[in-house]
């Protein structure tokens, strides 16, 4: 890994994400809906009666029709969505490696917030951990500015509460139509529990974000005694890192990912796991082109 | 054996001594969960290992600066030995060799031999007690009975000592059979007599020497250096010689001591050999059961106490070595310990605000 600081990775100025379906939104926007509007694409063909707009008349259509029907085009109307990012607050979040968790969630968060308002869309953001954060539950807006606030209050917010219900509350928060939903955490997450939280927040489109750190697992010194103490439960454990053990964790982190792979592929895209750094570029690739 | 403290107030702070199975000598750094971590063996075996050795180190410490000893007492035995008193002659003629002469090269003076010889008696006889005296022109009290073969060892040697004076076998019988009286047990006794020329013993000395014998009664020995052309103490006397104490001394201390009415032996050597021999023989008489008390020393574990702080040190300072932190350098992991405390803080201010 180079030794570059999170201040060498500004955002750019807009992360492009596109919707693989049709939003049911009402509210016109950038991205395809399932409403007929004004929009640019064609959708399709019905008889007048049903559309009836005689400026769309299609007359080749028309006068193809045997039963001498007038039809009508139809376009799509480009609608806005709901964008959320539910940020894992736990305490586990407070690691701090190569990076600090909380920091690079809030960068993401940021730079989400600020394209999603650019594109028209709204943008909502929920900090949760055994509970919904009530500092941190902020319903989606488009007002303009409103993620200052937001951010300010995540990167001030000290991580301290272990569990995962709250992102099961978080969902009952956001229900209704089809949303964006970034899921920002590192996942040290019981993998009945990930699957919980992600069939919580089936209906929606999940983007899972993993915040993982060198130090956790890749960078471990392969030699030497550790006194780790778990973020969130709090409990002591000594640790004699030797390569065996060491190659045990690895294994183990491996078997983790796959496993959280497997749960998300099931539910939709295939996990982003940002590493110390956020790479804006293959983070806008995956969240184009990368639908699993 | 039961253990003993010097200041047993420092075992006031022993309740210290489960600070090490709170605390951890490592630095504690965050990580994310170890609940996603290999479970080790090893390493809870190592963590169990330092905590003990913390507690192990501190108890010894305490223990050691208590002054941790295993306690002296004296236990009674029985044995076969018997209480001796040494008196040994200091006349000056005691440092001439068996010739009569001052000791010329590779010859031993009498008290050099009868030094070595005794040293030998006195540790083939371990349950023995001995005492000292030596005497004089005026007797001298070297050494009461004691069982510290040491100090008897010590005071045999010393008869090599230049000589003093004249002989007075009277006074320093008197004073042997003192040191006898001083001591109460029940045992078998014996004096030992070395000298190489007597002195006529004053009648009211007799008297008093009968008299302590009477109250107190002994084995007598005596081992009669002969120097060559000395008379001898069985020789009848010379038809020209009158036989008075005063012309034969030596003659004449034989029969009084015949006429004590204890067992008496008297050995006449006249050279090194056989002064052994008159010894084995005399280590052959005294063999009647003892009891005697063995002391058992005081033994100071403060040491081993010293000792074993000084490992469970090590083994923690090796550790201590032996920890990395998560980044291998400095001021990252000074955060992530830090956001340890920050978390703990955090959820107390939580709590806190719950309660309220």
């Amino acid at each position: 890994m180079t030794d570059r600081g999170p201040h060498d990775t500004a955002p750019p100025a807009d992360i492009p994400y596109r919707l693989p379906w049709r939003s049911s939104n009402v509210r016109v926007g950038t991205h395809r809906g399932k409403l007929e509007g004004a929009g640019g694409f064609f959708r399709d063909v019905v008889p007048l009666l049903r559309s009836p707009d005689p400026r769309r008349i299609d007359l080749r259509i028309s006068a193809r029709d045997p039963f001498e029907g007038l039809y009508a085009r139809r376009f799509e109307q480009k609608t806005s969505v709901v964008v959320y990012a539910i940020v894992d607050v736990s305490a586990s979040m407070g690691f701090r490696g190569s990076a600090d968790k909380m920091r690079l969630a809030a960068q993401l968060c940021g730079a989400l917030a600020g394209s999603v308002r650019r594109a028209g869309d709204a943008f909502g953001l929920i900090g949760c951990d055994a509970v919904v954060q009530k500092d941190l539950t902020f319903l989606a807006t488009r007002a303009r500015g409103s993620e200052m606030e937001m951010l300010s209050r995540l990167r001030s917010f000290t991580p301290r509460g272990a569990g995962s219900q709250g992102f099961i509350d978080a969902a009952g928060l956001i229900a209704g139509r089809r949303k964006l939903v970034f899921l920002i955490s590192d996942f040290y997450i019981p993998s009945e529990e990930t699957e919980k939280i992600f069939a919580a927040f089936a209906h929606h489109d999940i983007v899972p974000i993993v915040l993982s750190d060198s130090l956790e697992i890749e960078r471990l010194p392969r030699w030497g005694i550790m006194s780790l103490t778990d973020l969130e439960v709090g409990r002591r454990r000594l640790v004699v890192m030797r390569p065996s053990l060491w190659e045990a964790w690895q294994r183990r982190s491996g078997r983790r990912r796959a496993a959280l792979r497997s749960i998300a592929a099931r539910f939709g895209r295939a996990p982003f796991e940002i590493q110390d750094r956020i790479d804006w570029d293959r983070l806008g690739a995956h969240l184009v082109g990368g639908y699993a | 054996m039961n253990l003993g403290f010097n200041s047993p107030l420092v075992l006031l702070l022993l309740p210290l001594v489960l600070l090490p199975v709170i605390f951890a000598i490592q630095r504690a750094q965050g990580y994310p969960s170890l609940a996603a971590v290999e479970t080790d063996t090893l390493s809870r075996v190592i963590d169990v290992v330092l905590h003990l050795s913390g507690v192990v180190a501190l108890a010894a410490l305490l223990a050691a600066l208590a002054g941790i000893h295993l306690s002296g007492q004296t236990v009674e035995r029985v044995g076969e030995g018997s209480h001796i008193v040494l008196l040994l002659d200091r006349s000056s003629s005691m440092d001439d060799t068996f010739a009569g002469r001052p000791p010329g090269d590779g010859e031993a003076s009498k008290s050099a031999a009868a030094r070595h010889l005794l040293r030998d008696f006195v540790e083939k006889r371990p349950h023995d007690r001995f005492g000292v005296a030596a005497f004089s022109t005026l007797p001298m009290y070297v050494l009461p009975i004691t069982s510290q073969r040491d100090a008897v060892l010590g005071a045999i040697d010393a008869i090599t000592r230049p000589g003093l004076a004249y002989t007075n076998v009277g006074l320093g019988l008197s004073l042997a059979l003192s040191m006898h009286e001083a001591d109460p047990t029940a045992a078998s006794r014996a004096i030992v007599l070395v000298s190489d020329g007597a002195a006529v013993i004053d009648r009211r000395v007799q008297e008093k020497l009968r008299a302590q014998i009477a109250k107190r009664p002994v084995n007598l020995y005596w081992l009669y250096l002969r120097t060559e052309g000395a008379p001898g103490i069985f020789d009848p006397p010379g038809e020209d010689v009158p036989d008075t104490p005063q012309a034969l001394p030596e003659r004449h201390l034989n029969i009084f001591f015949q006429s004590l009415k204890v067992p008496y032996r008297a050995f006449e050597a006249e050279n090194p050999k056989a002064v052994a021999d008159a010894i084995a023989e005399i280590d052959k008489l005294e063999r009647n059961p003892i009891r005697y008390q063995e002391r058992i020393p005081e033994v100071d574990l403060s040491k081993i106490a010293y000792g074993i702080a000084g490992a469970a040190l090590l083994l923690l300072t090796l550790a201590k070595l032996a920890e990395v932190q998560l980044d291998g350098g400095g001021h990252r992991g000074e955060r992530a310990s830090s956001s340890v405390t920050a978390t703990r803080r955090a959820a107390a201010i939580s709590r806190e605000k719950e309660a309220a």
